[in-house]
């Protein structure tokens, strides 16, 4: 369980909820001895209805999830026309959102939902095969934009929103995807969950041919310094940005981000991630650029004195900054 | 609330061993029973107090959990079998040394059938997949002595092409990097001997970054700090050879300070409930922290380091040394 709170109860307090929880103990082993001995060989509507009386009280319950899917397929699908199989599974996409709302992030509530929409059926008629299927998908992106809405950073929620856009009949274009993640970073520069959706729409994008690639990351860079600037302590868009750098072989890049970062450094002195960048790329410099450098050594000397402010600025991960200056200091960028 | 600079190993164990009396939060949990169960066994394993609980009981409460039309264990009797379970009764079983209990044959046909043509595993026929799946059944085939028969190259092959740009890993392709998901595909690379899918500096940096002024680890950026990443980041740091790059002491006094000093028990943050998950994750922490008085974990399998040597399963990994006191 995570974020629940102890509480001191006095004893009087205590007594009733113990009372209270006993209640409730009582009522949901009851149903759940019911249910459970149902499920060998009851197909009911009945025992559906207690599936989902007790998903209720228990969605994470995720065996009685199995057994309400074993009875759509068993008896409740069978005996029904396309348009009311469409309405029972209509009905269950309205049930898991209502129980999303409250438990965003149980596995077995967004699993149920996808089983769901890979049931739908065809129709509603032969020259319409996909027309319930193309109605339900194109709703999913507006569910999972709520529960975006709701909670940026609910992984499921992404993942959910992945499977969507790879599997529904018609989807927007990536570039428009991409936009999305842009309005979730103005949102908050601080999701990083929406910096990692954007790289990879970004390398499809590239993958492609549909962005050229050159073009594409120096709006990044821009996007990126925005960002920067307005809260120089967010761990994702330094992240990102080291990313954006890659392998760094474009010098002339490399120097001007470099040029940037220390501009914003000598605005906010104590910053560790502006530090941290700069020990990073000037290796890069001093790895791949060695021969077009002026002071090689100016280079050096400077990431051993950031590595010394970033280990008293940052003392728990001291003894990275130590490895990293003592590689520098032993030659081996050197070569 | 008295302040805690000690791990109370002696209420854990009460703790520990009071679980399972009725109240409704226990029965809520029942679809993870044998993972409390394993829980459990694997904290009194490294607190040293293996026997406080029945071994008899244990095994027979796994045993009634066999489904023996899928070859598979559900998580409590009457339960639907998952790999989830499955594995956990495996190590619940290797733990007290009653594996002839389970046949081997038809539970690695149940494992097999779970993996998909992308090389992902799915946790049963309902077809869910993750890399923890894909974790569980590569640490469920190993512990059977059956990982022959995995196709490697495919297993390999997905968890690479879940590889992001931080250098973490997610739960499938195109997720998000997450320290538990980091944890299932480092630790299954480090069984299957290819690490060399890791860009390691990169990842040992995202995992360093989890640590917080509090001392505690969180498990992506921007996230709170919860004891259970005390496990997840530090065994992937030890797989990596890295724990020293973040501050033991600080964290040590992090996961004391989420103890449960009246009931027993760890929990996610201090002030908050414990329960059993976030019990064996802190005591695990401490273990790799160097922790006095503590045993050895292995952090590959998350089970006692010299069970897992004496299987012949022992992989590269570095954890701090052993605290005199």
């Amino acid at each position: 369980m995570h974020g629940v709170k102890r509480v001191q109860y006095s004893q009087a307090a205590l007594e009733a909820k113990k009372q209270r929880d006993h209640d409730k103990l009582k009522a949901y082993l009851a149903l759940s001895d019911d249910v459970i001995a149902r499920k060998s060989h009851d197909m009911s509507n009945e025992a559906f209805e207690l599936t989902t009386r007790l998903l209720r009280m228990n969605p994470e319950f995720y065996t009685v999830w199995n057994y309400r899917r074993d009875m759509f397929i068993e008896s409740l699908f069978p005996q029904r026309s396309p348009s009311e199989v469409n309405e029972l599974l209509s009905d269950d996409l309205s049930l898991t959102f209502e129980l999303l709302k409250q438990h965003p992030k149980v596995y077995g509530i967004w699993n149920h939902r996808r089983w769901c929409l890979e049931h739908i059926p065809d129709g509603p008629s032969p020259d319409d095969v996909n027309g319930y299927r193309n109605s339900t998908w194109n709703k999913e992106l507006f569910v999972v934009e709520k529960m975006l809405d709701a909670d940026a950073r609910n992984f499921h929620a992404w993942n959910y929103r992945r499977y969507i856009l790879a599997t529904m009949p018609f989807p927007p274009p990536p570039k428009s995807e991409l936009a999305y993640t842009t309005r979730k970073i103005e949102a908050n520069f601080s999701n990083f969950s929406a910096w990692h959706q954007r790289s990879k729409v970004l390398t499809t994008l590239w993958e492609t041919g549909e962005l050229d690639r050159v073009k594409s990351i120096e709006e990044e860079f821009e996007l990126v310094r925005n960002a920067m600037y307005t809260d120089p302590d967010d761990q994702s868009v330094w992240i990102y940005h080291a990313w954006l750098i890659g392998n760094g072989n474009y010098a002339a890049r490399l120097q001007f981000e470099i040029t940037s970062i220390q501009e914003l450094l000598d605005e906010q002195p104590d910053s560790k991630w502006c530090m941290e960048s700069l020990v990073r790329y000037k290796r890069l410099l001093i790895e791949k650029h060695a021969e077009n450098l002026g002071d090689k050594k100016a280079l050096v000397d400077s990431c051993l004195e950031l590595l010394a402010k970033l280990r008293d600025i940052d003392p728990p991960r001291r003894r990275r900054y130590d490895e990293i200056a003592e590689g520098i200091r032993s030659g081996n960028e050197m070569q | 609330m008295t302040s805690s600079s000690q791990l109370l190993i002696p209420l854990h164990v009460r703790y520990i061993q009071s679980l399972g009396e009725d109240d409704l939060t226990y029965h809520l949990t029942a679809h993870l029973r044998m993972n409390a169960v394993y829980w459990g066994l694997t904290a009194l394993c490294i607190m040293d107090h293996k026997d406080a609980l029945s071994k008899d009981e244990t095994i027979e409460y796994v045993m009634s959990c066999w489904v023996d039309e899928a070859g598979a264990f559900g998580p409590h009797p009457d339960h639907d079998p998952h790999l989830l379970p499955t594995l956990s009764a495996i190590q619940i079983l290797v733990i007290h040394d009653a594996l002839d209990r389970i046949d081997v044959p038809r539970v690695t046909k149940f494992i097999l059938s779970l993996q998909q043509p992308s090389g992902v595993f799915a946790g049963d026929q309902f077809g869910e997949i993750d890399t923890r799946f894909l974790y569980s059944a590569v640490n469920a085939l190993s512990l059977l002595d059956q990982l022959h028969q995995l196709d490697v190259e495919k297993t390999v092959s997905y968890i690479k092409q879940c590889k992001n740009f931080d250098g973490g890993f997610g739960a499938v392709i195109g997720a998000e990097s997450h320290a538990a998901q980091v944890w299932v595909c480092t630790a299954a690379l480090a069984i299957l001997d290819r690490l060399d899918v890791i860009d390691q500096d990169t990842l040992a940096w995202w995992l360093a970054e989890r640590q917080l002024p509090n001392g505690g680890l969180n498990g992506r950026p921007q996230k709170l700090e919860d004891v259970c990443y005390s496990f997840w980041v530090l065994s992937s740091l030890s797989v990596l050879r890295k724990v020293s790059w973040i501050d033991a002491d600080k964290l040590t006094s992090f996961i004391l300070s989420a103890q449960d000093t009246e009931n027993g028990g760890i929990a996610d943050r201090p002030g908050d409930l414990p329960d059993v998950f976030h019990t064996i994750f802190g005591v695990a922490g401490l273990s790799l922290l160097g922790y006095p008085g503590l045993v050895d974990i292995d952090p590959v399998y998350c089970m006692p380091a010299n069970l897992i040597e004496s299987k012949g399963l022992r992989k590269g990994w570095e954890a701090l040394p052993r605290k005199a006191s």
